[in-house]
């Protein structure tokens, strides 16, 4: 099998340190894949479950841009209604009435939600949920859980981070995942001052392994956050809508008062959304919480094609199916070399790790190898499949995989 | 710890034991090194204790006390110390008064050539072997430096709390200088050189590469993405690690 090279998104990247701090910054920065020559830095193009990067390679994509793509890119459906939206106005001095539209949508496709809050980032609706949890309650303090992420505004980082403060993160608590006495523990040691609770649906930090919730675990958060008045916020941005269309805490079984989304909501259109119940609509009201281009219509008009289309598909099914059958058959192919891969997560949102060298050295080398075959393979961060993964890819994947260890194995 | 008591411990711990490798590279230092064997000690009430012994010509500097120290140097406070280290005040000889000649000359001599590797400008970079010591020293001066810092310092064992056990092998390529940092429930110990089986890996491709990088004049995630800085296995390790090399210049302004 032929392996990838990558001229010109090298010339690329060395133009770009020096105009842009990073070359490329934040989660797309390069310094995570490893090794860097095995990976493309620029992306040209994209159809489906694939994309091409700026020397041709063409890649099966499991990350899926990070999250957002979950139909295929350039989705027909989804961009001729952006295309519509777009010709009728996108950015004007009034919001559109798609915007009322897809917050109809949301509140009859999430279980819990009785209206919805529009933004663009993840990070833009977890700032504005702790900021409604401390008006309702008029409280101060946030209880997380440590290595959660919930974006990059100064209190999801931890003081020490450049830039950071320690009054950043003065009234953030963070306890371990599924420890409900540390919960407990953290309300005991903060009487009448925690405002709310936030967590994924389930623990997906980068470099570890992702941990489902333990059993009784979410309802007994529910049951603590209801005895103490705590806002109970979930982190949906990376699980919403690959786990259920719903709102992942139908999955495991419990009520929210609020759910953060973005990522899969528009198939790749920028938009965010916070939903919440009725019982905390006013407090929300009164949060002054906007941005410029937060009442964009194209994005919405996608969001409300994505949506539908999920729905239509049964998307959460396929990724599901998909997923389980990538796991079985890379768990298969492992064995076949003589090495044990772990698979954490959801299916749909796999974590991967070949247990054989702690040190994950190992498992960097073998990602590496995949990638320049053409499966594009993350060795630190959850993977992400889309409903556009097909069993063409499965096969194609599966192929490289058993590849990418042979050429591991000659290495070692 | 607060601030003086850990700047007292970088200056001993981290910046002194820098004479072991100045008398093995630096000719002018081996020279002065050799003139006399004599240990000295340093104390400091309330803070860190540590001594220098130049022996046939090699120097050892290591942390605690020595009961046959010829001159023992006491400091009334961990910021009478750090005042000393920065030329603003003496030590007290406590025993030894009759070398005091030594400390005020050779001493004195050898500190100063160890100051000049440490503070580099571009014209003395420009000079392959300067370049090369100061690249050996800053390398161990920041190594040692973490160490103290994940105890002393509160913003760095903020971050060293999500430190993986584990060692981190920082090496210049093609071969070295290297060392070791080895991470255990929140503490860290140095090993100078090489170390067998790391837990993650930061090769420089070369010593400008990682000069500058340790000089902070380079951006670590280009250098990272252009192979020019070459990361392997626990990359939280070495997040955490740069994190932690961010409060140096804190306590130690070159």
């Amino acid at each position: 099998m032929k392996t990838y090279t990558y001229q010109r998104s090298r010339e690329l990247f060395e133009k770009a340190a020096r105009l842009i701090p990073c070359g490329i910054y934040g989660h797309f920065s390069p310094a995570p894949l490893i090794p860097p020559d095995h990976y493309p830095f620029y992306a040209e193009k994209a159809a489906g479950s694939r994309f091409t990067d700026v020397d041709g390679n063409e890649f099966i994509d499991y990350m899926c841009a990070y999250g957002p793509m979950v139909l295929g890119y350039n989705h027909e459906g989804v961009d001729r209604a952006a295309a519509e939206q777009l010709r009728k106005g996108n950015c004007l001095s009034a919001p559109s009435p798609v915007m009322v539209e897809l917050a109809e949508k949301l509140v009859d496709t999430v279980a819990i939600a009785d209206w919805a809050y529009f933004a663009k980032n993840g990070g833009d609706v977890t700032t504005y949920a702790t900021m409604v949890a401390r008006k309702a309650t008029g409280r101060n303090k946030i209880i997380l859980i440590k290595g959660g992420y919930h974006g990059v505004a100064p209190w999801t980082q931890g003081y020490g981070h450049h830039g950071i403060t320690e009054d950043d993160g003065r009234h953030i608590i963070r306890i371990p995942w599924n420890d409900i006495p540390a919960l407990q523990a953290a309300i005991d040691q903060n009487p009448g001052d925690i405002a709310g609770f936030m967590a994924c649906p389930y623990h997906h930090p980068t470099f570890v392994d992702n941990v489902m919730p333990a059993d009784g675990y979410w309802q007994n958060v529910e049951r603590l956050c209801r005895q103490h008045g705590i806002v109970l916020m979930v982190d949906d941005i990376r699980c919403g809508f690959r786990l259920d269309i719903r709102g992942s805490n139908e999955y495991f079984g419990f009520k929210p008062d609020l759910i953060c989304f973005c990522k899969a909501i528009a198939n790749g259109y920028p938009i965010s959304a916070l939903v919440g119940t009725d019982a905390i609509k006013n407090d929300a009201a009164k949060v002054f919480y906007t941005g410029s281009y937060w009442f964009s219509a194209v994005p919405m008009a996608a969001a409300m094609a994505t949506i539908d289309e999920m729905k239509r598909i049964d998307a959460v099914g396929l990724m599901l199916a998909y997923g389980e059958k990538l796991r079985d058959g890379l768990i298969a192919t492992a064995k076949r070399h003589g090495f044990d891969l772990k698979v954490t997560g959801h299916p749909s949102m796999p974590y991967l790790r070949i247990t054989d060298d702690p040190s994950l050295m190992l498992h960097q080398k073998w990602c590496g190898e995949c990638t320049r075959r053409g499966a594009f393979f993350t060795s630190h961060h959850n993977w992400f499949v889309s409903s556009a993964h097909t069993a063409e890819d499965l096969a194609l994947t599966l192929q490289i995989a058993d590849e990418a260890f042979e050429a591991v194995k000659k290495q070692s | 710890m607060n601030y003086e008591t850990t700047l007292a411990a970088l200056n001993l711990q981290a910046v002194l034991p820098n004479l072991m490798d100045l008398v093995r590279h630096d000719p002018t230092a081996a020279a002065i090194a050799a003139s006399r064997d004599i240990c000295i000690q340093f104390l400091v009430r309330g803070g860190p204790a540590a001594y220098v012994a130049f022996k046939n010509g090699a120097c050892t500097v290591e942390n605690g006390q020595r009961a046959d120290a010829d001159v023992k140097l006491w400091f009334a406070s961990c910021r009478h110390l750090n005042r000393m280290f920065k030329n603003q005040a003496n030590p007290v000889p406590i025993k030894g008064l009759t070398r005091i000649g030594y400390l005020t000359k050779e001493f004195k001599k050898i500190t100063a050539r160890m100051e000049h590797f440490l503070t580099p400008n571009d014209n003395a970079l420009a000079q392959p072997d300067y370049m090369a010591l100061n690249t050996l020293l800053t390398l161990n001066t920041a190594a040692r430096a973490i160490c103290i810092l994940v105890e002393g310092d509160k913003a760095a064992r903020n971050v060293a709390a999500g430190m993986p056990d584990g060692t981190l092998l920082l090496k210049v390529l093609p071969d070295g200088p290297a060392a070791g940092i080895t991470f255990r429930n929140r503490r860290a110990t140095m090993t100078a050189g090489e170390t067998e089986k790391p837990s993650a890996l930061m090769l420089m491709k070369d010593l400008k590469t990682a000069n500058d990088l340790l000089n902070q004049k380079l951006d670590p995630f280009a250098a990272i993405a252009l192979g020019d800085v070459r990361i392997w296995g626990q990359t939280p390790m070495i997040d955490c690690l740069d994190l932690i090399l961010e409060r140096i210049p804190h306590y130690l302004q070159p």
